[in-house]
């Protein structure tokens, strides 16, 4: 009595057939959704791909000498990517030095110093720094910061960490307002909320029983977060870190605004400068030759695989901590 | 016994001095967003008038508004959500209901979270060589497409999570019934994730709405107003770019006010979606 | 008619010797010789029972025992996720089910469930209903409506919800919306209903209004419910089938097993010793 091979009753077919159709739709279906997830995929490589392939030219005129070239010649068409590359580390550097610390003070204030009730309200409040578009920080920077900077802060700066030996080099010249120190200031507040959010979250997956046997031991509140909490979730914060990283290295029209767009090496962070993305921004519709504009993009082909590699740090970094987690 | 006291107190001062600084770096984050928030509010409201809405950009000196920018930020913005929402919700559903595992699923979730915090500015750089370079032509089109692949990333992530958390007893429920997987999906799932996903596309929208990197080559700006997507077409940050970079007073007045819009809006935006993305959070458990 | 079909039902003890039924009635679902693989662990191992028609047939023993497991392959809901194998064979009305020629569709209007948790779907009450039904027959809004109804009625829910059947399914009780589920379910005239720990999620009132929805119940259709709840299963059902380390220990009338079980382990599970 082997069923299957039975006839279908009569009123069955009508079933048999709409499983087929059934079938076939759930194929199609699967199948078109897979082609909008695969285009994720494609406007990635897309973008690496077609900043090469725009790119090439110069890399083909310059050769290597394109990445430690001081050069920015439009006239002669000579292009170099030292000065943004420099501009754009440094002012990312900046941002790291102040955001880094602030961020973890952040973190720690939200998950151990305020009180409960206090503590959505703040997360919200400096999560929605990071809602605020680049171009208002860009417009606050130029008008307000920068000015500020010139009158209250710069000449302070000149004259009492100007004056150190060897590292006063980096605190020289005129008070502009507009530099390196302004756009990293700038680019920390920005990325700010992404660091502190992210390990505001990490922290909060730290078991309660470990920190509670911590604090049973005795421990201050900063013992535990300095030798329980941050070592457990260490991985992640560091990838938090990262992709603060990749967003200053990546960020545009605030630095465009305050990083007075100079094509010249300075030691002196209080010097205008340029970023790979601010050249990019103020230059490419006005580059007139093939070479010019094909500079600009390749420049954004090093900007795309550097953040590429910081932000693919930065993600498997956090994935560790939630692998864990998930075991 | 002193040795020990000593030692106490010491970390208790140290305590007491870390968990002060945590403090202070709050304060250090909030005063920002005070004063930023608040410069721009004064500003752009001492420069809110109602010719803002109504007058085209103007020429160096003269008066005028932000009505043809304000035309193209929202046409642009809403071709962007036209193109990458829905190409954002299927492939986040493909994401969660066909690829919670496997490799092929964890790659594009993983180049996704990387989509998500790319440098707008590459792919501006991306949709000028793909479309501008070839047509010849910067347009109002090749601006939303840039857009839209900052739609797709956000949409995709939220569209992902808020699935995962229809509990797997739905989908049995439903396809226990003979229902195909399919109809399961599109009219149990996402119906069931809706107000979830509805959040990932305001919060793209929030996104974009300030965006100017993706825009400069390839919507370009446009001093007049124009409805055709195939020409350039100007945009609020754009406008605002151009504008307070230049020398002229009149030109800030109408970047400030730019600016507050701009701000007001996507400020109100991530506040709605905060709350939607509650109310859903609260109906599911 | 069911004391005598029951009766003949003779004591079974696991894989060895499978429960056949010698009755004149041919059972609605015979399982014979099924393993299933959950990721390579062996997870039922070689069951072969016989679930008699328009009865309750209760599957009972301890956490991870493979009850549900087996209830989840009598609709092949398992196949929905990857690296789940049954093998073997479930015979309803004669007919392998397990044979991927078996339409899915056949198979699911005929066989119907319930789950653990209530799953109202994000519509109306109404639409609750309707959705199954839509799928398997074009009916005009008049019948629509009298189905609709009739399946409310026929899980004791009418009364309470016809006043408001645009509301969201949602608002309802967790006891309605368990109802709800089991309307939605027989709905589309199942022959079949399976029912995995059904009341688990529910408090004693709602639980004991389900137990009578299920006495009644039975005259329409064939029942097989998983339950941890032994005085459900000795309460409602007409045999019992336990299970425990992916055996099947012993099935036999539900009197015989919580009166004079055959097998030890099973007597030890009834009385509480372990599980």
């Amino acid at each position: 009595m082997h069923a299957t091979t039975a006839p279908p009753e009569p009123g069955d077919t009508d079933v048999d057939l709409r499983g087929v159709r059934d079938a076939r739709h759930d194929r199609l279906f699967r199948y078109a959704l897979m082609a909008c997830a695969l285009l994720v995929l494609a406007a990635l490589l897309g973008a690496a791909a077609s900043t090469a392939w725009g790119g090439r030219l110069a890399f083909e005129t310059f050769g290597l000498r394109f990445l430690w070239s001081e050069a920015w010649d439009a006239v002669n068409g000579d292009f170099g990517a030292l000065v943004p590359i420099y501009g754009t580390v440094v002012t990312a550097l900046i941002a790291m030095t102040i955001a880094v610390p602030v961020s973890f003070g952040i973190a720690l204030f939200l998950t151990e110093v305020a009180p409960n009730w206090m503590r959505t309200p703040i997360a919200s409040a400096i999560e929605l720094l990071a809602g605020i578009p680049s171009i208002i920080f860009g417009m606050w920077g130029l008008f307000v910061f920068a000015p500020f900077l010139a009158e209250h802060v710069e000449p302070w700066v000149n004259d009492h960490l100007g004056a150190i030996p060897g590292v006063g080099a980096l605190f020289q010249g005129p008070p502009l307002g507009i530099g390196m120190l302004t756009a990293g200031i700038v680019l920390a507040i920005m990325i700010i909320p992404y660091i502190s959010s992210v390990m505001r979250e990490v922290f909060l997956t730290v078991p309660t029983r470990l920190k509670e046997s911590a604090y049973a031991l005795g421990s201050t509140t900063w013992e535990v977060v300095w030798d329980i909490v941050l070592p457990y979730t260490r991985s992640a914060v560091i990838g938090g870190v990262f992709l603060g990283l990749g967003r200053a290295l990546g960020e545009t029209m605030a630095v465009t605004f305050v990083l007075g767009n100079a094509h010249q090496l300075s030691a002196s962070l209080l010097m205008p400068s340029n970023s790979i993305a601010s050249v990019i921004a103020n230059e490419f519709t006005e580059a007139y030759t093939d070479l010019h504009r094909s500079s600009l993009i390749a420049l954004g082909f090093l900007l795309f695989v550097v953040t590429f590699v910081v932000l693919a740090v930065a993600k498997l970094m956090l994935l560790r901590l939630a692998r864990r987690e998930g075991a | 016994m002193a040795g020990n006291a000593s030692l106490y107190r010491w970390r208790a001062i140290k305590n007491a001095m870390a968990l002060g600084l945590g403090s202070l770096a709050t304060l250090f984050g909030l005063f920002w967003l005070v004063w930023i928030l608040g410069i721009t509010f004064l500003r752009g409201i001492d420069a809110l008038k109602p010719a803002l809405f109504t007058q085209m950009t103007p020429p160096p000196g003269a008066d005028g508004g932000l009505a043809n920018a304000l035309f193209g930020s929202v046409l642009m913005s809403l071709m962007a959500l036209a193109i990458g929402a829905p190409i954002g919700i299927c492939a986040g559903t493909w994401l969660a209901e066909y690829a919670r595992r496997g490799k092929l699923g964890e790659t594009i979730r993983f180049l996704n979270d990387i989509l998500l915090s790319a440098p707008s500015i590459v792919l501006g750089l991306f949709v000028y060589t793909l479309i501008v370079a070839q047509t010849r032509q910067f347009s109002a089109i090749a601006g939303a497409i840039a857009l839209a692949l900052l739609v797709i990333p956000v949409v995709v992530r939220t569209t992902d999570e808020m699935l995962r958390l229809v509990p797997s007893t739905m989908r049995e429920a439903a396809l226990s019934l003979g229902v195909p997987q399919w109809k399961m999906v599109l009219q149990i799932l996402l119906r069931a994730s809706r107000a979830g996903i509805v959040t990932g596309v305001l919060l793209a929208l929030a996104r974009i709405s300030g965006e100017t990197a993706p825009l400069l080559f390839t919507a370009l700006n446009n001093q007049y107003w124009s409805a055709d997507v195939t020409k350039p077409m100007a945009s609020v940050p754009v406008v605002i770019f151009q504008f307070a970079m230049s020398p002229f007073e009149s030109w800030h007045a109408l970047a400030w006010a730019g600016a507050f819009v701009v701000t007001l809006f996507v400020l109100a935006l991530s506040l709605i979606s905060r709350f939607l993305l509650a109310r859903s959070k609260v109906t599911h458990d | 008619m069911t004391d005598s079909a029951a009766a003949s039902i003779a004591p079974a003890t696991a894989a060895s010797a499978p429960a056949q039924a010698s009755a004149p009635q041919t059972p609605k679902i015979a399982v014979r010789g099924l393993d299933f693989y959950y990721h390579g662990f062996h997870a039922l191992k070689g069951i072969s029972l016989d679930i008699p028609t328009r009865q309750v047939t209760a599957i009972i023993g301890p956490s991870g025992c493979g009850k549900s497991t087996l209830l989840r392959v009598l609709n092949r809901i398992y196949a929905i996720y990857p690296k789940l194998e049954a093998t073997g064979e479930v015979l309803l009305d004669g007919e392998n089910i397990l044979d991927p020629r078996y339409s899915l569709n056949r198979l699911r209007s005929k066989v119907g469930m319930v789950f653990q948790k209530p799953v109202p779907f994000p519509m109306s009450i109404y639409d609750n209903i309707a959705y199954g039904i839509r799928h398997h027959e074009k009916l005009g809004r008049a019948a629509m409506d009298a189905r609709v109804e009739r399946a409310l009625r026929q899980a004791a829910l009418w009364d309470e919800v016809k006043d408001k059947l645009k509301q969201n399914a949602l608002g309802l009780s967790g006891g309605q919306q368990q109802r709800l589920c089991i309307a939605r379910a027989i709905a589309l005239k199942p022959e079949v209903l399976l029912l995995d720990e059904p009341t688990s999620a529910l408090d004693p009132i709602a639980t004991g209004r389900i137990e009578q929805l299920i006495e009644e119940l039975k005259r329409d259709y064939t029942i097989v419910i998983v339950t941890h709840n032994m005085q459900q299963a000795a309460r409602c059902s007409d045999h019992t089938a336990f299970m425990y380390l992916g055996e099947l220990v012993e099935f036999d009338r539900t009197e015989t097993i919580f009166t004079k079980p055959a097998r030890q382990q099973t007597e030890d599970y009834i009385t509480g010793r372990f599980g």
